[in-house]
C-alpha cells in the first residue's frame, strides 16, 4: 500500500536549533495517525513542512506521490491543515471566513454552501454565523478553523493539538468526525500531548523525539518495541521509548 | 521596605525593558536612533539660547512665560497618562503581584526602573544642560542647583503620575475623575499660552511650573537662584510626595490593569496586533453592509473585494480619507491666506499630495503586516497561487491610495476652476511605485530570518526607496509648475512619468512574485 505522506530523511534547522535530523515517517490512507513527541521534538516543525509553511534543508517529502518540493501548489488541494495556534482573520464574519477558505480552494459554490451549513450546524455555530471572528470564544475559533479545513472535503486532514480549547462536547463531535471520515477512506494526521485521546483514537502512532523517529506502529507494536508488557498504556511505552532514546 | 527586594524588581524591570534589544540588530540602530536622533536639534536650540543671553538681547519675561507653559504641558500629560488608572505590564501582574513584595517596594522599584529607562529619551535634557552649563560658564554651585532642581522636577512628575493613577483606581467614580479633571484644567491654562496669547502673566502665579521656570532662567543668567523659588518647588515635590506615600500604602495589586509588555525596543508586532483588534471592534460594526460573498466570478476579484472589506473594517480606509481631508483643509487654507496667489493655486495641494502619497502606501502595507501576517498560513496552506494573492494586494493598495485622493483633487479642482492634471499623475505614479515598493520591501521582512526587524526601519527603508524611485516624478511635476510648459509637452512629460511608475510597479511586482513563494513561517 503507498503511504498518502511520506518522509525521507528529513532534515531541517533554524535558529540555530536542528529541529528534524534525518526524520523517516509513512502515514497511510484510511487511517487515523498520531504524531507523539515531547515539547520541541520537531512535531509542529514536520506538519508546517508537509503543509509548505516551512522549506527542509534536506530530505524527501511528498504527498499522494507528490513531492512537496517539486509541485508546491497541486498537492495542497489534497489536504486540509489546522495549526497549532489557530489565527484567523478577525475582521470577517464566520460565513464569510468559510466562503474565503472555499474560494481559494477553487470549491464550487454550492458545495461551500452545502459544506458550511453542515458544519456550522455540526459545531452549532449557527448563531455566531453572521458574526465576527473577533466575537468568538478559543473554541469556536478551533471548531470554525477546523471547518474551514474540511470546506474541501480533503483526503488528508492534518491537524496540531486540535483539541485545545474544546469543550468535552466539541471534543465528542470531532472524535466521532474523524471516525466517519476514516470509514470514508480518507486520512487523519494529528500531532497530540494528550496521550490518552492519542491511545484510544488512533490507529497508529509515531513517537519522536530531538528531530527523529523512534518508534512508530500500533499500540501493539509499541509495546513490543519497547518492552513494556502487553498491558502498557501508550504514555508508559512513550515515556520508556523517549527515555531510552535521551540515552 | 526591603532594599534587597526593591532591587532584585528593579534589576528585573531593568532587563526585560532593555531584553528587547538582544532580539536583533536591527534593534541596536533603533536605540541609536534614539540616544542620537535628537542631539543636533538639541545642540542648535542649547547654542541659540546661550548665544542670545550672551548677547543680552532676550525677553525674559517672554522666556519665563514659555518655559512656564512648556512645564505646564509635561504636567498636564503626566495627568493625563493618570486617567486611565494604574496599568503594569501581564508578567508583572502575574509573576510579581502573586509574591509576598509590598505594593510601595514593587512601587519604589517601578519607579526607578521608569528613570532608568528614561534616561534614554530624556538624554537630550541633559546634553541641554551640559551645553548650557558650560557654554555660560555657570558657577559649579548654580550648576548643581541646576541640575538638583531639574532632578526634583523629575521625580516629582513620577511621584504624580503614580499617585494619581492609583487613586484614580482605588477610588473609581465620578468625584475622583473629577478633580483629576480639574486639575489637568489647572495646568491647561498655561500650557495653553504656547498656542494663545493669555492676557494672565502665569509666571507670576504659584504653579510649580513657575518656580522650576524662575529657578531655570535665574541659574542661567549666572544669578542665585531665589530661596522663595526653590522652597516652593520643594514644597510642590513634599506634597506630591505625601500623596504617594498615601497612594503606595494601599493594596492597589488586585484593581491594577494590565496592558500587554511594550518595549520601544520590542521587535514583535504583538502591541500593533493588539491596536488592530481594536480598530476592527470599532470599524467593523459601521462596515458590515459591504459583504464577502460567492458572487465574485474571478478569483483575483474575489481576493480584491477580501482585502477592500479587511481596509474598511480594520478603520485605514477612515485614516486615509482622514488624512486627505486635513490636506485638503490646509491647502485651501493656504490657498486663502496667500497673497498675492502663488504660481499655481493648486501647487500646495500637490505638494501636500506629494507628501502624504508617500506615507499612505507605508500605511497600508504596515496595517496589513500588522493584520494579517498571523493569518498567512491560511493562503500559504491552502494551494492558492500565492502570487495571485500578491497581486489581489497590491491592485488593492494602488486603487485605494489613488482613488481617494484623485475624487478629492477632482472635487476641488472644480470648484476652483484648476488644471488638476499634474496633481493626478502624482498621484497614481506615488501609488503605483509606493505602494509595490513598500510591499516588496514588506514581503521580503516577513520570512522566518527577518522577521525580528523593527516595521520601524522597515517603514524607512521602505520611504527612502520610494522617494528615491519618485524622484523622476516630483522634478517633471516642480518643472512643468515653475517653467509653465505647454500643453503638450506637459501631457508628453505625464505620459511618460505614468510609464515610468508603470514599469518601476511592473519590476517590483515580478520580484514580489518570486519572494512570496519563499515565505516561511
Amino acid at each position: 500500500m503507498n503511504p498518502i505522506v511520506e518522509l525521507i530523511d528529513v532534515w531541517k534547522s533554524y535558529d540555530g536549533t536542528q529541529a528534524l535530523r534525518g526524520l523517516n515517517l509513512e502515514v497511510y490512507r484510511g487511517e487515523i495517525f498520531g504524531l507523539l513527541g515531547p515539547n520541541g521534538a520537531g512535531k509542529t516543525t514536520t506538519l508546517k513542512i508537509i503543509v509548505g509553511l516551512l522549506k527542509m534543508d534536506k530530505g524527501i517529502v511528498k504527498v499522494n506521490g507528490i513531492d512537496v518540493s517539486e509541485e508546491p501548489y497541486e498537492y495542497k488541494k489534497l489536504i486540509g491543515y489546522v495549526p497549532e495556534t489557530v489565527s484567523l482573520p478577525d475582521y470577517l464574519t464566520v460565513e464569510e471566513f468559510l466562503i474565503y477558505s472555499g474560494k481559494i480552494r477553487e470549491v464550487p459554490n454550492e458545495q461551500i454552501k452545502e459544506r458550511m451549513n453542515y458544519f456550522i450546524r455540526l459545531f452549532e455555530l449557527g448563531e455566531k454565523r453572521k458574526s465576527l471572528i473577533i466575537s468568538l470564544s478559543r473554541g469556536m475559533r478551533q471548531k470554525v478553523a477546523i471547518t474551514s479545513a474540511l470546506i474541501h472535503d480533503p483526503d488528508l486532514l492534518i491537524l496540531d493539538e486540535p483539541f485545545i480549547g474544546i469543550d468535552p462536547m466539541g471534543q465528542h463531535i470531532i472524535k466521532d468526525l474523524f471516525n466517519e471520515r476514516v470509514k470514508d477512506g480518507k486520512t487523519i494526521f494529528v500531532s497530540t500531548h494528550m496521550l490518552d485521546t492519542a491511545e484510544r483514537l488512533c490507529n497508529r502512532v509515531a513517537i519522536i523525539h530531538k528531530g527523529q523517529n523512534v518508534a512508530s506502529g500500533d499500540l501493539k507494536n509499541l509495546q513490543q518495541l519497547s518492552r513494556s508488557g502487553e498491558n502498557a498504556t501508550l504514555e508508559e511505552v512513550f515515556l520508556r521509548l523517549t527515555e531510552e532514546a535521551e540515552k | 521596605m526591603r532594599i534587597n527586594i526593591i532591587l532584585e524588581v528593579y534589576k528585573f524591570k531593568v532587563k526585560a525593558f532593555f531584553g528587547a534589544l538582544r532580539a536583533s540588530r536591527a534593534s541596536l540602530a533603533l536605540l541609536l536612533v534614539y540616544t542620537l536622533g535628537f542631539i543636533p536639534s538639541v545642540i542648535g536650540f542649547s547654542m541659540s539660547i546661550t548665544n542670545a543671553v550672551k548677547q543680552g538681547n532676550i525677553n525674559l519675561e517672554l522666556y519665563a512665560e514659555l518655559l512656564v507653559a512648556i512645564v505646564s504641558a509635561l504636567i498636564l500629560f503626566v495627568i493625563m497618562l493618570a486617567l486611565r488608572g494604574y496599568a503594569v505590564f501581564e508578567y508583572e501582574q502575574n509573576f510579581i503581584f502573586t509574591s509576598p513584595i509590598q505594593p510601595r517596594e514593587f512601587l519604589m522599584a517601578s519607579m526607578f526602573a521608569d528613570f532608568t529607562a528614561s534616561l534614554i529619551f530624556v538624554n537630550p535634557v541633559f546634553i541641554f544642560y551640559a551645553i548650557i552649563v558650560l557654554s555660560l560658564g555657570l558657577k559649579f554651585h548654580l550648576a548643581l542647583l541646576m541640575l538638583l532642581a531639574i532632578l526634583i522636577f523629575i521625580f516629582m512628575l513620577f511621584f504624580l503620575k503614580t499617585s494619581l493613577s492609583i487613586i484614580k483606581i482605588l477610588y473609581e467614580g465620578l468625584l475622583i475623575n473629577s478633580i483629576i479633571l480639574a486639575l489637568a484644567f489647572i495646568f491647561l491654562l498655561p500650557a495653553l499660552r504656547l498656542l494663545v496669547d493669555f492676557p494672565l502673566k502665569f509666571s507670576s502665579l504659584p504653579y510649580p511650573s513657575t518656580f522650576l521656570a524662575k529657578i531655570l532662567l535665574d541659574i542661567i543668567f549666572n544669578e542665585e537662584p531665589q530661596m522663595s523659588n526653590f522652597l516652593g518647588l520643594i514644597f510642590y515635590f513634599s506634597l506630591v510626595f505625601l500623596l504617594f506615600i498615601f497612594a503606595s500604602g494601599k493594596n492597589f495589586f488586585p484593581l491594577s490593569k494590565y496592558i500587554p509588555f511594550v518595549s520601544p525596543f520590542d521587535t514583535s508586532m504583538r502591541m500593533q496586533t493588539l491596536k488592530m483588534k481594536k480598530s476592527i471592534k470599532i470599524f467593523s460594526r459601521i462596515s458590515l453592509f459591504f459583504q464577502l460573498n460567492l458572487k465574485s466570478r474571478s478569483l483575483l476579484l474575489f481576493l480584491m473585494r477580501k482585502e477592500i472589506i479587511r481596509i474598511m473594517r480594520e478603520g485605514s480606509l477612515f485614516a486615509i480619507i482622514l488624512l486627505y481631508l486635513i490636506a485638503a483643509l490646509i491647502s485651501i487654507s493656504v490657498r486663502q491666506a496667500s497673497q498675492p496667489p502663488q504660481v499655481s493655486s493648486f501647487f500646495p495641494l500637490t505638494l501636500l499630495v506629494g507628501i502624504y502619497s508617500l506615507i499612505v502606501p507605508l500605511m497600508l502595507v504596515s496595517n496589513w503586516r500588522s493584520s494579517e501576517f498571523e493569518n498567512l498560513w491560511i493562503p500559504l496552506t491552502s494551494g492558492v497561487d500565492v502570487r495571485t494573492v500578491v497581486r489581489a494586494l497590491l491592485y488593492d493598495f494602488i486603487l485605494i491610495s489613488s482613488a481617494i485622493p484623485a475624487l478629492l483633487i477632482l472635487i476641488l479642482s472644480i470648484f476652483s476652476n484648476t488644471n488638476p492634471i499634474s496633481s493626478l499623475i502624482l498621484i497614481v505614479s506615488t501609488s503605483m511605485i509606493g505602494c509595490s515598493v513598500n510591499l516588496y520591501v514588506m514581503i521580503n521582512f516577513i520570512g522566518k530570518k527577518r522577521r525580528g526587524t523593527p516595521t520601524l526601519l522597515i517603514g524607512w527603508v521602505s520611504l527612502s526607496l520610494s522617494a528615491l524611485l519618485l524622484a523622476p516624478t516630483y522634478l517633471s511635476i516642480v518643472l512643468s509648475v515653475y517653467l509653465e510648459l505647454g500643453d503638450l509637452v506637459a501631457i508628453l512629460l505625464s505620459a511618460a512619468m505614468l510609464i515610468y511608475s508603470a514599469l518601476i510597479m511592473r519590476y517590483f511586482l515580478r520580484k514580489m512574485e518570486k519572494s512570496v513563494t519563499n515565505i516561511e513561517i
